[in-house]
Protein backbone atom coordinates (compact mmCIF):
# COMPACT_ATOMS: atom_id res chain seq x y z
CA UNK A 1 0.00 0.00 0.00
CA UNK A 2 1.36 3.32 -0.73
CA UNK A 3 1.39 6.34 1.72
CA UNK A 4 -1.76 8.47 0.99
CA UNK A 5 0.52 10.96 0.10
CA UNK A 6 1.79 9.23 -3.06
CA UNK A 7 -1.49 9.17 -4.45
CA UNK A 8 -2.70 12.47 -4.62
CA UNK A 9 -2.15 15.20 -7.51
CA UNK A 10 -0.21 14.30 -10.93
CA UNK A 11 1.61 11.37 -9.48
CA UNK A 12 -1.82 9.23 -9.11
CA UNK A 13 -2.52 9.82 -12.72
CA UNK A 14 0.89 8.24 -13.47
CA UNK A 15 0.24 5.53 -10.91
CA UNK A 16 -2.74 4.56 -13.10
CA UNK A 17 -1.36 5.21 -16.00
CA UNK A 18 1.30 2.25 -15.50
CA UNK A 19 -1.33 -0.39 -14.65
CA UNK A 20 -0.95 -0.20 -10.54
CA UNK A 21 -3.52 -1.43 -8.62
CA UNK A 22 -4.46 0.18 -5.94
CA UNK A 23 -6.88 -1.01 -3.25
CA UNK A 24 -8.24 2.11 -2.42
CA UNK A 25 -8.63 4.95 -5.85
CA UNK A 26 -5.87 7.14 -5.51
CA UNK A 27 -7.21 11.20 -4.71
CA UNK A 28 -8.22 12.95 -7.95
CA UNK A 29 -7.71 16.61 -7.41
CA UNK A 30 -10.52 18.09 -9.46
CA UNK A 31 -10.20 21.67 -10.93
CA UNK A 32 -11.23 24.54 -8.24
CA UNK A 33 -14.23 27.24 -7.85
CA UNK A 34 -12.85 31.10 -7.22
CA UNK A 35 -13.44 30.18 -3.57
CA UNK A 36 -11.09 26.62 -3.68
CA UNK A 37 -13.35 24.47 -3.55
CA UNK A 38 -13.46 20.99 -6.01
CA UNK A 39 -15.78 22.43 -9.17
CA UNK A 40 -18.40 19.89 -9.33
CA UNK A 41 -19.98 22.25 -11.84
CA UNK A 42 -21.60 19.67 -14.90
CA UNK A 43 -24.54 18.01 -15.84
CA UNK A 44 -24.13 14.65 -14.43
CA UNK A 45 -25.67 11.05 -15.04
CA UNK A 46 -25.69 7.89 -13.63
CA UNK A 47 -25.56 4.65 -16.32
CA UNK A 48 -27.02 1.87 -14.75
CA UNK A 49 -30.11 -0.37 -14.23
CA UNK A 50 -30.13 0.91 -10.44
CA UNK A 51 -33.71 2.46 -11.05
CA UNK A 52 -35.26 -0.61 -12.15
CA UNK A 53 -33.60 -2.54 -9.27
CA UNK A 54 -31.13 -1.13 -6.94
CA UNK A 55 -30.09 -4.89 -6.13
CA UNK A 56 -28.19 -6.93 -8.74
CA UNK A 57 -30.40 -8.35 -11.17
CA UNK A 58 -31.25 -10.10 -14.43
CA UNK A 59 -33.09 -9.01 -17.29
CA UNK A 60 -36.99 -9.54 -16.78
CA UNK A 61 -40.06 -8.56 -19.01
CA UNK A 62 -41.89 -5.11 -18.14
CA UNK A 63 -45.29 -5.26 -16.13
CA UNK A 64 -47.13 -4.29 -19.68
CA UNK A 65 -46.77 -6.99 -22.05
CA UNK A 66 -47.71 -4.21 -24.99
CA UNK A 67 -44.50 -2.69 -24.73
CA UNK A 68 -42.68 -5.63 -25.75
CA UNK A 69 -39.16 -4.74 -25.54
CA UNK A 70 -39.16 -1.43 -25.13
CA UNK A 71 -40.79 -2.39 -21.75
CA UNK A 72 -38.52 -5.10 -20.51
CA UNK A 73 -36.32 -4.55 -17.44
CA UNK A 74 -32.73 -4.09 -19.07
CA UNK A 75 -30.15 -6.42 -16.09
CA UNK A 76 -28.19 -4.99 -14.43
CA UNK A 77 -25.02 -5.76 -11.11
CA UNK A 78 -26.45 -3.69 -8.50
CA UNK A 79 -25.66 -0.69 -6.54
CA UNK A 80 -25.52 -2.26 -3.22
CA UNK A 81 -22.81 -2.77 -1.22
CA UNK A 82 -22.69 -6.80 -0.51
CA UNK A 83 -25.85 -6.86 -2.85
CA UNK A 84 -27.65 -6.90 0.69
CA UNK A 85 -30.52 -4.42 1.83
CA UNK A 86 -30.75 -5.54 5.82
CA UNK A 87 -34.78 -4.82 5.57
CA UNK A 88 -36.85 -5.66 9.09
CA UNK A 89 -38.83 -9.02 8.15
CA UNK A 90 -42.14 -7.23 7.96
CA UNK A 91 -40.36 -4.61 6.46
CA UNK A 92 -39.33 -7.47 3.79
CA UNK A 93 -42.34 -8.10 3.02
CA UNK A 94 -43.74 -5.33 2.07
CA UNK A 95 -41.07 -4.60 -0.42
CA UNK A 96 -42.00 -8.02 -2.30
CA UNK A 97 -45.43 -6.36 -1.85
CA UNK A 98 -44.79 -2.96 -3.55
CA UNK A 99 -42.96 -5.05 -6.48
CA UNK A 100 -45.69 -7.23 -7.27
CA UNK A 101 -48.30 -4.05 -7.59
CA UNK A 102 -45.41 -1.68 -8.69
CA UNK A 103 -47.82 -0.49 -11.58
CA UNK A 104 -49.99 0.91 -9.39
CA UNK A 105 -47.56 2.00 -6.39
CA UNK A 106 -44.51 3.38 -7.67
CA UNK A 107 -44.73 7.11 -7.58
CA UNK A 108 -42.74 7.43 -10.43
CA UNK A 109 -45.60 6.15 -12.26
CA UNK A 110 -47.77 8.54 -10.71
CA UNK A 111 -44.68 11.61 -12.04
CA UNK A 112 -44.19 12.17 -8.20
CA UNK A 113 -41.05 14.14 -7.04
CA UNK A 114 -38.64 10.91 -6.64
CA UNK A 115 -36.65 11.69 -3.29
CA UNK A 116 -33.00 11.20 -2.53
CA UNK A 117 -30.85 9.01 -3.42
CA UNK A 118 -33.52 8.09 -6.16
CA UNK A 119 -33.26 11.05 -8.58
CA UNK A 120 -29.79 10.46 -8.67
CA UNK A 121 -29.82 7.59 -11.02
CA UNK A 122 -33.18 7.64 -12.65
CA UNK A 123 -32.47 7.93 -16.17
CA UNK A 124 -32.71 11.41 -16.74
CA UNK A 125 -29.68 14.12 -16.59
CA UNK A 126 -28.96 15.99 -13.55
CA UNK A 127 -27.32 19.28 -13.32
CA UNK A 128 -25.03 20.75 -10.55
CA UNK A 129 -24.95 24.37 -10.36
CA UNK A 130 -22.08 25.76 -7.75
CA UNK A 131 -21.22 28.91 -6.47
CA UNK A 132 -18.83 29.75 -3.68
CA UNK A 133 -22.54 30.41 -1.61
CA UNK A 134 -24.91 27.60 -2.58
CA UNK A 135 -24.89 23.90 -4.70
CA UNK A 136 -28.19 23.55 -6.67
CA UNK A 137 -28.92 20.47 -8.12
CA UNK A 138 -31.63 20.52 -10.32
CA UNK A 139 -32.89 17.10 -11.86
CA UNK A 140 -34.62 16.74 -15.75
CA UNK A 141 -36.90 14.09 -14.38
CA UNK A 142 -40.25 16.23 -12.73
CA UNK A 143 -38.30 19.60 -12.50
CA UNK A 144 -37.69 18.40 -9.28
CA UNK A 145 -34.61 20.58 -7.65
CA UNK A 146 -33.02 20.40 -4.19
CA UNK A 147 -30.87 23.46 -2.76
CA UNK A 148 -28.15 22.61 -0.54
CA UNK A 149 -27.66 24.28 2.35
CA UNK A 150 -23.32 25.03 2.57
CA UNK A 151 -23.70 27.67 5.66
CA UNK A 152 -24.52 26.23 9.55
CA UNK A 153 -26.39 22.96 9.15
CA UNK A 154 -30.35 23.80 9.64
CA UNK A 155 -32.82 21.34 10.92
CA UNK A 156 -35.29 20.53 8.24
CA UNK A 157 -38.27 22.77 8.48
CA UNK A 158 -40.80 20.50 7.39
CA UNK A 159 -40.63 16.94 5.61
CA UNK A 160 -40.84 17.14 1.95
CA UNK A 161 -40.32 14.88 -1.16
CA UNK A 162 -36.96 15.77 -1.95
CA UNK A 163 -35.97 16.54 1.90
CA UNK A 164 -33.43 19.15 3.66
CA UNK A 165 -29.96 19.18 2.49
CA UNK A 166 -27.12 20.25 4.39
CA UNK A 167 -23.67 19.86 2.82
CA UNK A 168 -19.76 20.45 3.67
CA UNK A 169 -16.77 19.93 2.26
CA UNK A 170 -14.52 17.28 3.36
CA UNK A 171 -11.64 17.63 1.47
CA UNK A 172 -12.22 16.59 -2.23
CA UNK A 173 -15.58 15.11 -1.31
CA UNK A 174 -18.78 16.89 -0.77
CA UNK A 175 -20.87 15.59 1.94
CA UNK A 176 -24.61 16.14 2.06
CA UNK A 177 -26.73 15.19 4.80
CA UNK A 178 -30.47 14.44 3.96
CA UNK A 179 -32.91 14.72 6.12
CA UNK A 180 -36.58 15.96 6.37
CA UNK A 181 -37.65 13.27 4.06
CA UNK A 182 -41.30 12.13 3.74
CA UNK A 183 -42.37 8.14 3.29
CA UNK A 184 -43.85 8.37 -0.05
CA UNK A 185 -40.89 7.49 -2.06
CA UNK A 186 -38.71 4.72 -3.21
CA UNK A 187 -35.99 3.88 -4.13
CA UNK A 188 -36.41 2.10 -7.54
CA UNK A 189 -39.18 0.39 -9.60
CA UNK A 190 -38.63 -2.78 -7.44
CA UNK A 191 -40.65 -1.22 -4.53
CA UNK A 192 -37.64 -1.28 -2.34
CA UNK A 193 -38.54 1.27 -0.24
CA UNK A 194 -37.93 3.74 3.41
CA UNK A 195 -39.99 5.66 6.01
CA UNK A 196 -40.11 8.87 7.24
CA UNK A 197 -37.15 8.30 9.52
CA UNK A 198 -34.56 7.94 6.41
CA UNK A 199 -31.49 9.34 7.00
CA UNK A 200 -28.89 9.80 4.10
CA UNK A 201 -25.59 10.76 3.82
CA UNK A 202 -24.16 11.35 -0.01
CA UNK A 203 -20.54 11.84 -0.86
CA UNK A 204 -19.50 13.15 -4.18
CA UNK A 205 -16.73 12.72 -5.53
CA UNK A 206 -14.51 13.61 -8.49
CA UNK A 207 -12.59 10.76 -9.54
CA UNK A 208 -11.10 12.22 -12.92
CA UNK A 209 -12.11 15.18 -14.97
CA UNK A 210 -15.48 13.70 -16.28
CA UNK A 211 -16.47 11.10 -13.62
CA UNK A 212 -17.75 11.36 -9.78
CA UNK A 213 -17.64 8.60 -7.58
CA UNK A 214 -21.45 8.66 -5.56
CA UNK A 215 -21.99 6.97 -2.78
CA UNK A 216 -25.36 7.58 -0.08
CA UNK A 217 -25.12 5.68 3.09
CA UNK A 218 -28.58 4.72 3.90
CA UNK A 219 -30.15 4.33 7.71
CA UNK A 220 -33.45 4.18 8.70
CA UNK A 221 -34.30 1.67 11.42
CA UNK A 222 -38.20 2.02 10.78
CA UNK A 223 -36.93 -0.47 7.81
CA UNK A 224 -33.68 -1.84 8.26
CA UNK A 225 -31.67 -3.68 10.77
CA UNK A 226 -28.54 -1.76 10.06
CA UNK A 227 -27.10 1.29 8.04
CA UNK A 228 -26.24 0.20 4.49
CA UNK A 229 -24.64 1.83 1.10
CA UNK A 230 -25.30 2.34 -2.66
CA UNK A 231 -22.45 3.38 -4.68
CA UNK A 232 -22.11 4.20 -8.63
CA UNK A 233 -20.04 6.37 -10.50
CA UNK A 234 -21.75 9.38 -12.26
CA UNK A 235 -21.21 10.31 -15.88
CA UNK A 236 -20.21 14.08 -17.37
CA UNK A 237 -22.46 14.82 -20.45
CA UNK A 238 -20.02 15.53 -22.46
CA UNK A 239 -22.24 16.67 -25.95
CA UNK A 240 -21.75 19.86 -27.27
CA UNK A 241 -23.87 22.37 -26.16
CA UNK A 242 -25.46 19.65 -23.63
CA UNK A 243 -28.38 20.81 -21.81
CA UNK A 244 -31.50 20.02 -19.39
CA UNK A 245 -34.54 19.77 -21.14
CA UNK A 246 -37.92 19.71 -19.83
CA UNK A 247 -39.69 16.58 -18.70
CA UNK A 248 -42.68 18.12 -16.86
CA UNK A 249 -44.34 14.26 -17.09
CA UNK A 250 -47.62 15.51 -15.17
CA UNK A 251 -49.41 15.78 -18.65
CA UNK A 252 -48.63 12.18 -19.70
CA UNK A 253 -49.72 10.71 -16.34
CA UNK A 254 -53.67 13.17 -16.36
CA UNK A 255 -55.24 10.14 -18.71
CA UNK A 256 -54.02 7.15 -16.22
CA UNK A 257 -54.86 9.38 -13.14
CA UNK A 258 -57.92 11.11 -14.07
CA UNK A 259 -59.11 9.52 -17.09
CA UNK A 260 -62.12 7.61 -15.72
CA UNK A 261 -63.26 11.39 -14.00
CA UNK A 262 -63.37 11.94 -18.23
CA UNK A 263 -66.82 13.49 -19.36
CA UNK A 264 -68.29 10.01 -21.24
CA UNK A 265 -69.19 11.07 -25.08
CA UNK A 266 -72.84 11.92 -25.06
CA UNK A 267 -73.79 12.96 -21.43
CA UNK B 1 -38.80 31.55 6.99
CA UNK B 2 -38.94 35.17 8.64
CA UNK B 3 -40.19 36.38 5.25
CA UNK B 4 -43.31 38.75 7.28
CA UNK B 5 -40.78 41.12 7.38
CA UNK B 6 -42.65 44.75 6.44
CA UNK B 7 -40.06 46.64 4.34
CA UNK B 8 -40.49 50.73 4.84
CA UNK B 9 -41.67 51.69 1.77
CA UNK B 10 -38.76 53.91 0.79
CA UNK B 11 -39.09 55.04 -3.01
CA UNK B 12 -36.06 54.15 -4.75
CA UNK B 13 -33.82 56.43 -6.04
CA UNK B 14 -33.29 55.88 -10.27
CA UNK B 15 -29.82 55.67 -9.91
CA UNK B 16 -28.01 52.65 -11.16
CA UNK B 17 -25.25 51.55 -9.08
CA UNK B 18 -22.60 49.50 -9.45
CA UNK B 19 -23.40 46.18 -7.89
CA UNK B 20 -20.86 44.11 -6.12
CA UNK B 21 -18.82 41.67 -8.63
CA UNK B 22 -17.78 38.10 -7.60
CA UNK B 23 -14.21 36.77 -9.19
CA UNK B 24 -15.79 36.41 -12.31
CA UNK B 25 -16.27 40.14 -13.21
CA UNK B 26 -20.69 39.49 -13.05
CA UNK B 27 -23.16 40.68 -11.07
CA UNK B 28 -24.16 38.87 -8.10
CA UNK B 29 -28.12 37.87 -7.98
CA UNK B 30 -27.49 34.92 -5.78
CA UNK B 31 -29.93 35.30 -3.20
CA UNK B 32 -33.41 34.57 -2.54
CA UNK B 33 -36.00 36.93 -4.10
CA UNK B 34 -39.47 38.52 -3.91
CA UNK B 35 -41.25 39.87 -7.31
CA UNK B 36 -43.98 41.29 -5.01
CA UNK B 37 -45.54 44.04 -6.08
CA UNK B 38 -48.20 47.11 -5.05
CA UNK B 39 -48.13 47.69 -8.71
CA UNK B 40 -50.37 46.37 -11.37
CA UNK B 41 -49.26 45.40 -14.51
CA UNK B 42 -51.42 47.64 -16.43
CA UNK B 43 -51.86 51.00 -15.29
CA UNK B 44 -54.95 52.15 -14.33
CA UNK B 45 -57.51 54.14 -16.55
CA UNK B 46 -57.71 57.10 -13.95
CA UNK B 47 -53.62 57.55 -14.09
CA UNK B 48 -53.71 57.78 -18.17
CA UNK B 49 -50.73 59.48 -19.01
CA UNK B 50 -48.90 59.36 -15.69
CA UNK B 51 -46.08 57.08 -15.15
CA UNK B 52 -44.50 57.76 -11.73
CA UNK B 53 -46.18 58.67 -8.74
CA UNK B 54 -44.17 61.35 -5.92
CA UNK B 55 -43.08 59.75 -3.11
CA UNK B 56 -46.37 60.95 -1.05
CA UNK B 57 -48.71 59.37 -3.81
CA UNK B 58 -46.26 55.73 -4.07
CA UNK B 59 -46.68 56.05 -0.01
CA UNK B 60 -50.26 56.45 -0.16
CA UNK B 61 -50.90 54.14 -2.89
CA UNK B 62 -48.67 51.34 -0.75
CA UNK B 63 -50.55 51.67 2.42
CA UNK B 64 -54.07 51.45 0.22
CA UNK B 65 -53.09 47.99 -1.85
CA UNK B 66 -51.59 46.76 1.30
CA UNK B 67 -54.15 46.98 2.97
CA UNK B 68 -56.21 44.73 1.22
CA UNK B 69 -56.42 40.93 1.35
CA UNK B 70 -55.14 39.17 -2.07
CA UNK B 71 -58.57 38.30 -3.34
CA UNK B 72 -59.74 41.97 -2.70
CA UNK B 73 -56.40 43.07 -4.54
CA UNK B 74 -57.32 40.69 -7.51
CA UNK B 75 -61.12 41.29 -7.49
CA UNK B 76 -62.10 37.80 -7.03
CA UNK B 77 -64.10 35.71 -4.38
CA UNK B 78 -62.23 34.21 -1.49
CA UNK B 79 -62.27 31.03 -1.32
CA UNK B 80 -63.40 29.58 2.33
CA UNK B 81 -59.90 26.93 2.57
CA UNK B 82 -57.88 29.45 2.12
CA UNK B 83 -56.51 31.79 5.06
CA UNK B 84 -54.17 34.17 3.36
CA UNK B 85 -53.52 35.46 6.83
CA UNK B 86 -52.33 32.74 8.72
CA UNK B 87 -50.29 31.33 6.26
CA UNK B 88 -48.67 34.62 5.42
CA UNK B 89 -50.11 35.03 2.09
CA UNK B 90 -51.14 38.63 2.08
CA UNK B 91 -49.30 41.42 1.09
CA UNK B 92 -49.09 42.96 3.72
CA UNK B 93 -47.05 40.30 5.36
CA UNK B 94 -44.32 40.02 2.62
CA UNK B 95 -41.27 42.30 2.01
CA UNK B 96 -42.52 44.50 -0.94
CA UNK B 97 -39.26 46.27 -3.40
CA UNK B 98 -40.65 50.06 -3.13
CA UNK B 99 -40.73 51.67 -6.55
CA UNK B 100 -42.31 55.13 -8.12
CA UNK B 101 -44.03 53.15 -11.14
CA UNK B 102 -48.03 53.22 -11.10
CA UNK B 103 -48.24 50.20 -13.65
CA UNK B 104 -45.25 47.38 -14.26
CA UNK B 105 -45.83 48.04 -17.98
CA UNK B 106 -43.39 50.88 -18.93
CA UNK B 107 -44.10 54.50 -20.89
CA UNK B 108 -46.98 56.80 -21.46
CA UNK B 109 -49.07 54.44 -22.18
CA UNK B 110 -48.94 51.66 -19.40
CA UNK B 111 -50.90 49.16 -21.21
CA UNK B 112 -50.59 45.72 -23.05
CA UNK B 113 -50.79 46.77 -26.85
CA UNK B 114 -54.16 45.53 -28.32
CA UNK B 115 -54.22 42.42 -30.12
CA UNK B 116 -53.47 42.02 -34.06
CA UNK B 117 -56.90 40.46 -35.53
CA UNK B 118 -55.39 37.43 -35.76
CA UNK B 119 -54.58 37.76 -32.41
CA UNK B 120 -58.42 38.67 -31.67
CA UNK B 121 -59.97 35.71 -33.49
CA UNK B 122 -57.46 32.85 -31.78
CA UNK B 123 -58.38 34.38 -28.87
CA UNK B 124 -62.33 33.82 -29.35
CA UNK B 125 -61.96 30.49 -31.23
CA UNK B 126 -59.90 29.57 -27.69
CA UNK B 127 -62.59 30.63 -25.41
CA UNK B 128 -65.55 29.16 -27.69
CA UNK B 129 -63.69 25.93 -27.86
CA UNK B 130 -63.80 25.51 -23.95
CA UNK B 131 -67.25 27.01 -23.21
CA UNK B 132 -69.63 24.79 -21.54
CA UNK B 133 -66.44 21.95 -21.64
CA UNK B 134 -64.61 23.59 -18.89
CA UNK B 135 -65.19 20.62 -16.41
CA UNK B 136 -64.82 17.94 -19.28
CA UNK B 137 -61.55 16.58 -18.48
CA UNK B 138 -58.17 17.78 -16.80
CA UNK B 139 -57.32 19.35 -20.14
CA UNK B 140 -59.36 21.47 -20.10
CA UNK B 141 -58.74 23.10 -16.54
CA UNK B 142 -55.56 25.62 -16.33
CA UNK B 143 -52.17 24.78 -16.50
CA UNK B 144 -51.32 25.46 -12.72
CA UNK B 145 -54.67 23.90 -11.55
CA UNK B 146 -53.24 20.30 -13.32
CA UNK B 147 -49.38 21.86 -11.32
CA UNK B 148 -47.52 22.02 -15.14
CA UNK B 149 -46.81 25.74 -15.15
CA UNK B 150 -48.01 28.61 -12.76
CA UNK B 151 -49.36 31.27 -14.50
CA UNK B 152 -47.08 34.04 -13.68
CA UNK B 153 -43.64 32.23 -12.78
CA UNK B 154 -42.35 32.62 -15.89
CA UNK B 155 -40.61 33.67 -18.23
CA UNK B 156 -41.43 36.71 -18.21
CA UNK B 157 -42.04 36.31 -14.44
CA UNK B 158 -44.42 38.39 -12.64
CA UNK B 159 -45.86 39.40 -9.50
CA UNK B 160 -48.14 36.66 -8.69
CA UNK B 161 -51.04 36.91 -5.94
CA UNK B 162 -49.09 35.38 -3.23
CA UNK B 163 -46.03 33.39 -2.58
CA UNK B 164 -43.72 35.44 -5.52
CA UNK B 165 -40.34 33.55 -4.14
CA UNK B 166 -37.41 32.63 -6.41
CA UNK B 167 -33.54 32.04 -6.01
CA UNK B 168 -31.11 32.80 -7.88
CA UNK B 169 -27.76 30.81 -7.97
CA UNK B 170 -24.81 31.67 -10.68
CA UNK B 171 -22.73 28.68 -11.56
CA UNK B 172 -19.68 28.74 -13.97
CA UNK B 173 -21.54 29.79 -17.24
CA UNK B 174 -24.64 29.68 -15.76
CA UNK B 175 -27.69 31.37 -13.80
CA UNK B 176 -30.23 28.83 -12.23
CA UNK B 177 -33.48 30.32 -11.07
CA UNK B 178 -35.71 28.51 -9.12
CA UNK B 179 -39.34 29.37 -9.08
CA UNK B 180 -41.10 28.08 -6.24
CA UNK B 181 -44.57 28.12 -7.63
CA UNK B 182 -45.04 25.72 -8.58
CA UNK B 183 -41.57 24.35 -8.20
CA UNK B 184 -39.18 25.14 -11.81
CA UNK B 185 -36.12 25.62 -12.23
CA UNK B 186 -34.71 27.74 -15.26
CA UNK B 187 -30.89 27.37 -16.11
CA UNK B 188 -29.57 29.75 -17.97
CA UNK B 189 -26.20 29.34 -20.39
CA UNK B 190 -23.89 32.10 -20.53
CA UNK B 191 -21.16 30.44 -22.69
CA UNK B 192 -22.73 32.21 -26.01
CA UNK B 193 -24.35 28.65 -27.43
CA UNK B 194 -27.16 28.97 -29.85
CA UNK B 195 -31.05 27.92 -29.08
CA UNK B 196 -32.03 24.81 -29.64
CA UNK B 197 -33.32 24.17 -32.70
CA UNK B 198 -37.08 25.12 -33.42
CA UNK B 199 -38.77 21.68 -32.96
CA UNK B 200 -38.10 21.54 -29.67
CA UNK B 201 -40.30 23.36 -27.75
CA UNK B 202 -40.72 23.82 -24.13
CA UNK B 203 -43.18 25.14 -21.63
CA UNK B 204 -40.62 27.49 -20.18
CA UNK B 205 -38.94 28.29 -23.50
CA UNK B 206 -35.25 28.13 -24.01
CA UNK B 207 -33.19 30.68 -22.70
CA UNK B 208 -29.61 32.25 -23.37
CA UNK B 209 -28.12 34.44 -21.52
CA UNK B 210 -25.15 37.41 -21.74
CA UNK B 211 -23.74 40.25 -20.08
CA UNK B 212 -23.61 43.83 -20.99
CA UNK B 213 -21.79 45.79 -18.44
CA UNK B 214 -23.39 44.32 -15.01
CA UNK B 215 -25.98 43.69 -16.49
CA UNK B 216 -27.66 39.85 -17.40
CA UNK B 217 -29.66 40.22 -20.15
CA UNK B 218 -31.53 36.96 -20.93
CA UNK B 219 -32.64 35.77 -24.55
CA UNK B 220 -35.82 33.22 -24.39
CA UNK B 221 -37.47 31.95 -27.35
CA UNK B 222 -38.81 27.77 -28.39
CA UNK B 223 -41.94 28.45 -26.34
CA UNK B 224 -44.63 25.86 -26.68
CA UNK B 225 -48.17 27.23 -28.05
CA UNK B 226 -49.88 25.46 -25.51
CA UNK B 227 -48.79 27.70 -22.53
CA UNK B 228 -50.02 31.35 -24.19
CA UNK B 229 -48.59 34.20 -22.17
CA UNK B 230 -51.78 36.59 -22.69
CA UNK B 231 -52.62 35.42 -25.65
CA UNK B 232 -48.97 35.31 -27.62
CA UNK B 233 -48.37 32.05 -29.89
CA UNK B 234 -44.95 30.15 -29.59
CA UNK B 235 -43.30 32.49 -31.52
CA UNK B 236 -43.20 34.70 -28.24
CA UNK B 237 -39.05 36.20 -28.19
CA UNK B 238 -38.79 37.44 -24.98
CA UNK B 239 -35.86 39.56 -23.89
CA UNK B 240 -35.24 40.22 -19.67
CA UNK B 241 -32.42 42.35 -18.47
CA UNK B 242 -31.72 41.88 -14.72
CA UNK B 243 -29.85 44.80 -12.97
CA UNK B 244 -28.68 45.01 -9.25
CA UNK B 245 -29.29 48.19 -8.08
CA UNK B 246 -28.18 47.71 -4.52
CA UNK B 247 -27.37 45.31 -2.10
CA UNK B 248 -31.03 43.86 -1.88
CA UNK B 249 -32.25 45.21 -4.97
CA UNK B 250 -32.64 43.99 -8.87
CA UNK B 251 -34.53 45.57 -11.41
CA UNK B 252 -36.07 42.92 -13.74
CA UNK B 253 -37.50 44.09 -16.99
CA UNK B 254 -38.65 42.02 -19.56
CA UNK B 255 -40.23 42.97 -23.61
CA UNK B 256 -42.35 40.58 -24.85
CA UNK B 257 -42.40 40.52 -29.12
CA UNK B 258 -44.83 38.40 -30.81
CA UNK B 259 -45.94 39.93 -34.04
CA UNK B 260 -48.74 37.34 -34.44
CA UNK B 261 -50.34 38.56 -31.51
CA UNK B 262 -49.58 42.59 -30.33
CA UNK B 263 -49.40 45.24 -32.66
CA UNK B 264 -45.61 45.96 -31.15
CA UNK B 265 -43.76 44.89 -28.41
CA UNK B 266 -44.36 45.71 -24.86
CA UNK B 267 -41.66 46.18 -21.78
CA UNK B 268 -42.80 46.05 -18.32
CA UNK B 269 -40.46 46.40 -15.12
CA UNK B 270 -40.98 44.44 -11.72
CA UNK B 271 -38.34 45.64 -8.78
CA UNK B 272 -37.12 42.34 -6.80
CA UNK B 273 -36.68 42.56 -3.25
CA UNK B 274 -34.18 40.19 -1.44
CA UNK B 275 -36.13 37.93 1.17
CA UNK B 276 -34.44 35.38 3.81
CA UNK B 277 -35.14 31.96 3.24
CA UNK B 278 -35.41 29.09 2.58
CA UNK B 279 -37.29 28.37 -0.47
CA UNK B 280 -39.98 25.67 0.15
CA UNK B 281 -40.96 22.43 -1.79
CA UNK B 282 -43.89 23.44 -3.61
CA UNK B 283 -45.31 19.37 -4.14
CA UNK B 284 -48.19 20.67 -6.17
CA UNK B 285 -49.19 17.14 -8.46
CA UNK B 286 -48.26 15.15 -5.52
CA UNK B 287 -51.35 16.74 -3.37
CA UNK B 288 -53.52 17.37 -5.97
CA UNK B 289 -56.82 16.47 -4.88
CA UNK B 290 -58.20 19.72 -6.26
CA UNK B 291 -58.15 18.53 -9.75
CA UNK B 292 -60.21 14.78 -9.27
CA UNK B 293 -62.86 16.82 -6.91
CA UNK B 294 -63.48 19.26 -9.58
CA UNK B 295 -63.90 16.54 -12.13
CA UNK B 296 -65.90 14.11 -9.94
CA UNK B 297 -67.78 17.07 -8.83
CA UNK B 298 -68.99 17.82 -12.54
CA UNK B 299 -69.77 14.06 -13.01
CA UNK B 300 -72.04 14.31 -9.76
CA UNK B 301 -73.72 17.06 -11.50
CA UNK B 302 -74.71 15.84 -14.31
CA UNK B 303 -76.11 12.60 -12.83
CA UNK B 304 -78.80 15.08 -11.03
Amino acid sequence: MLPVSCTRGAFAGVLFAAGISLAQPAIYKAPRTADGKPDLNGIWQALNTANWDIRGHAAAPGPLFQLGATGAIPPGLGVVEGDDIPYLPEAAAKQKENSANRLALDPEVKCYLPGVPRATYMPYPFQIVQSDKHILISYEYASAVRIVNMEAPKKAPIDSWMGWSNGHWDGETLVIDVTGLNDQTWFDRAGNFHSDALHVTERYTARSPDTLTYEALIEDPKVFSRPWKMSMILYRHLEPHAQLLEFKCVEFVEELMYGPLRKKPGK
Amino acid sequence: MTRRRFAPLLPMAAVLICAPAPATGQSDFEGIWTSASVVPLERPAHLKGKEFYTKEEAAENAKRVLGMTSWERLGSQAPEHYNMSQYGLDLSQVKVAATLRTSLIVGPDGRVPPLTPEAQKRSAERAARNRGHQFDGPENRPLQERCIIYSTEGPPMQPSAYNSNLQIVQGTGYVAIVQEMIHSTRIIPTDGRPHLPPDICQWLGDSRGHWEGHTLVVDTTNFTDKAPFRGSTASLHLVERFTRVDDDTIIYEFTADDLATWTRPWTAQVTLARIDGPLFEFACHEGNLGIANTLKGARAAEKQ
